[in-house]
């Protein structure tokens, strides 16, 4: 009797791709860090919340990068830790408990963890037990900033010692990058972390891979979704049909030891060309407003459009991934308000202009954009089989920069909110009309289900 | 009058700990107090995973502690040991051996992806673990192969890591009249089966280490190298600057350079260094030997720690070189090529 077992080939075949991406051209396994980065980068600075929407005793969960992060405000104070109780995995944020200031109980069975240091200090039902102090929850760095919360997403075994300063995932500043980084047709771009900063903006989920975000947002072929804009007509702004590289470095790199990693694109220089017709098509652009802009990228994927939409204000935006199809959509402007009137005057225009047409209106259109690319990169076919152009220069910079200088790759998510397509809740949550999103929703009513 | 209990923790590999638990105590917090591998997870007499089994002596569970074990099981003699205290001298066994969870050696089938010749005497080797087997490893260790068709055994290196399972690269250099060898050049090909025994090896990344890390490879010496970088890149926080230094005997002899490329393209804290002790070289690689290719002007500390793989020669040479250089021979270490007769 033959009693060995028949040797069989595994039927669910994984690392299919690792194998193949040896095989690929060198430039995409170039970058192949970034197309494993499918649920974002780990271990870099987020914008969390805009600080509102977080008033003292409140308590919201979010997630980033297949994390689930709880922030709360307490006596003054801001806290972030993982929102999943080590327990049994619920999540704290959806019925927020709090007996203090300084910690937050798991409404299900009780376990409260202290806020600062993340460590079960005890259990409301079962005060004495052995587990108490020998676990607990990450907790994550917080910086509260211009109106912005921004946390730093880690790894749980990420030394708390290593975490960089906020400055290294945002923006290069001005003016001291001014010799550097030119610009005579604008003035100084506004940073976040300048003195009487003011951030305005507006933050909602997007359904697409943050990758696919991003990259729309230097891109410098991709104004032509713009064309038909009415913030453009309005403004009579000459907005190319797109703009092409016309130089051997049309794009710097950001790579100094003590700051920020990312790009800066020379727009507006004789290094990039405006294409502002196209006679083969009978196409124009005849605005009669300049409107010189400059964008550039950093790691995690924070962009920066000096002098947009107007003199003195700049648009931040950045795309936090929540799942490997979602992601967060920040669109933010900042300016420089000294006094309470300038602020005043800030609110009124970004209220009446800047909220209606630029950050809807104008960027509406890249939400369109990114989806409408999305279903090509989901299952790993735009990645092998799109065919590059001149203007991508941008986007595959930025891939190399970012395999080179992200610190950690996300893991897929497991065991958190999103990670399983079809799990029934998620189907009753899109059943009811309610699109997945970034924030936990909260349980208001105890005796109502 | 209190003091400790003497306890014997006994696995099925025959290894035995002794123990002595404080009053008061459980025989767990005694254990790990003495970092006796035992299985473990909640600590409060709920998961199970601490069972033990009492063969000697007498110990109870707390009492008015409840256990998630069933009234007969704990009338078997079967204890969880985050729960109980001895009452005198006793000796447990638990049903595991020694060096449980990770990286204990199994015996596995696996079926070859691929055979390619990737310089004049060395092959890539890809092998992917059959469906019903799995294993883990530390970057830097080995696994046997069983030649096909014989009983001989050969080791190698893993080139790639634990999370790239099902599959196994192995680089192996090709020896004239070698048994593994003539099996790879004339008959090996994809879809064949062969049995592995592994992991295997006190060669592996040592974790936690913030010190400059220098690496030596001499050959197929890089395959452990490669399984290592791949594991740095991932460290959480602050990568260690690393130096790899690689060399062959002719130009022909050099494989895996585009991986070293990409290496140094995804790791700003790694530099590489190649080198062939004779022959033309191509852009970028001296003539001369791996070893000397680390000066003073690297800076070594004496906390540095260095990997060396390759023939015995070059391992020497390189042991006595940083030492030269000032590191500490405690921080190296070393795997040797073993000639197979």
């Amino acid at each position: 009797m033959n009693d060995q077992a028949p040797v069989r080939r595994r039927t669910v075949r994984v690392n299919e791709i690792s194998t193949a991406r040896m095989n690929d051209e060198k430039t995409q396994s170039q970058y192949q860090p970034y197309k494993d980065a499918a649920w974002g980068f780990v271990n870099h600075w987020y914008p969390a919340l805009f600080s509102e929407e977080l008033p003292e005793q409140a308590v919201e969960g979010i997630q980033i990068a297949g994390i689930p992060i709880l922030l709360r405000r307490a006596a003054g104070k801001l806290y972030a830790i993982k929102d999943q109780c080590v327990h049994r995995g619920v999540r704290l944020s959806a019925k927020p408990t709090c007996f203090n200031d300084t910690s937050i109980t798991c409404w299900y069975h009780g376990f409260n963890f202290d806020l600062a240091s993340g460590v079960l200090n005890t259990i409301v039902a079962n005060p004495d037990s052995k587990l108490i102090g020998k676990t607990g929850v990450t907790t994550y760095p917080v910086e509260e900033i211009a109106g912005m919360i921004f946390v730093f997403v880690r790894e749980d075994d990420f030394p708390l010692e290593d975490v960089p300063p906020l400055a290294h995932d945002l923006p290069v500043r001005f003016p001291e990058n001014n010799e550097r980084f030119p610009h005579p047709l604008w003035p100084d771009a506004p940073g976040i972390l300048d003195e009487g900063a003011v951030a305005l903006g507006l933050h909602r989920t997007g359904q697409s891979n943050w990758r696919i975000a991003c990259e729309n947002g230097f891109d410098n072929a991709h104004i032509l979704v713009h064309k038909d804009n009415a913030i453009v007509h309005a403004m009579d702004w000459v907005l190319p049909l797109g703009i092409v590289p016309d130089h051997e470095e049309p794009i710097s790199l950001i790579e100094d030891e003590d700051g920020p990693k990312g790009m800066m694109q020379w727009l507006f220089t004789d290094r990039w060309k405006p294409i502002l017709e196209n006679p083969d098509l009978g196409l124009k652009i005849e605005g009669a407003n300049s409107r010189f802009y400059r964008t550039s990228v950093v790691l995690p994927g924070c962009l920066m459009v000096e002098n947009w939409p107007e003199d003195h204000v700049v648009q931040y935006e950045w795309y936090v991934p929540i799942t490997d199809d979602l992601y967060e959509y920040w669109e933010v402007m900042v300016r420089i308000c000294k006094t309470d009137d300038e602020r005043k005057k800030f609110q009124y225009r970004f209220d009446n202009l800047y909220m209606p047409l630029c950050l809807r209106g104008f960027n509406d259109c890249d939400l369109y954009a990114r989806e409408a690319m999305e279903e090509f990169y989901t299952d790993g076919t735009g990645w092998d089989d799109e065919q590059l152009v001149e203007t991508d220069v941008s986007p595959v910079t930025w891939r190399k920069l970012a395999s080179r200088w992200n610190r950690g790759i996300a893991k897929p998510g497991k065991g958190v909110t999103n990670a399983t397509k079809t799990s029934s809740i998620r189907l009753r949550r899109l059943a009811q009309g309610k699109a997945p999103g970034y924030k936990v929703e909260k349980i208001e009513n105890v005796n109502d289900y | 009058m209190s003091t400790t209990t003497k306890v014997v923790l006994g696995f099925t590999d025959g290894v035995e700990h002794e123990l002595l638990v404080q009053p008061g105590h459980s025989v767990l917090d005694a254990a790990l107090e003495g970092e006796v591998p035992i299985l473990f997870q909640c600590r409060t007499g709920s998961c199970g995973s601490c069972l033990a089994r009492l063969v000697e002596g007498k110990a109870e569970h707390r009492s008015g502690l409840a256990v998630s074990l069933l009234p007969g099981e704990r009338e078997q003699g079967y204890r969880l040991l985050c729960a109980t205290e001895p009452k005198g001298e006793c000796r447990f066994s638990v049903a595991y051996d020694s060096a449980a969870g990770a990286g204990r050696p199994i015996e596995a089938k696996c079926f070859v992806n691929a055979v390619e010749r990737i310089a004049n005497d060395v092959i890539r080797f890809e092998l992917e673990l059959a469906e019903g087997y799995s294993m883990d490893f530390r970057p830097g260790q080995f696994i046997q192969i069983k030649v096909p068709g014989t009983e001989v055994v050969r080791s190698y290196s893993m080139a790639t890591m634990a999370s790239d399972l099902p599959r196994i690269e192995l680089l192996i250099r090709i020896l004239p009249g070698g048994i593994m060898s003539g099996w790879l050049e004339n008959q090996a090909k994809p879809d064949d089966v062969v049995e592995i025994r592994g992991p295997y090896g006190q060669f592996f990344l040592k974790e936690k280490v913030r010190e400059p890390h220098i690496m030596i490879a001499g050959g197929t010496g890089l395959a452990p190298m490669l399984s290592m970088l791949a594991a740095l890149r991932r460290v959480p926080g602050r990568k260690p600057k690393t130096i790899l230094s690689f060399g062959c005997q002719s130009p022909e002899g050099l494989f895996a350079l585009d991986q070293l490329d990409l290496h140094q393209q995804w790791s700003p804290t790694l530099q590489v260094r190649i080198a062939v002790d004779r022959g033309t070289p191509p852009a970028g690689v001296q003539v001369g030997n791996p070893v000397e290719a680390l000066t003073p002007a690297d800076g070594l500390t004496p906390d540095s720690v260095a990997y060396l793989c390759g023939p015995p020669g070059m391992i020497a040479a390189a042991r006595a070189h940083l030492e030269a250089l000032g590191l500490a021979p405690g921080n190296i270490f070393a795997e040797q090529f073993v000639a197979s007769n």
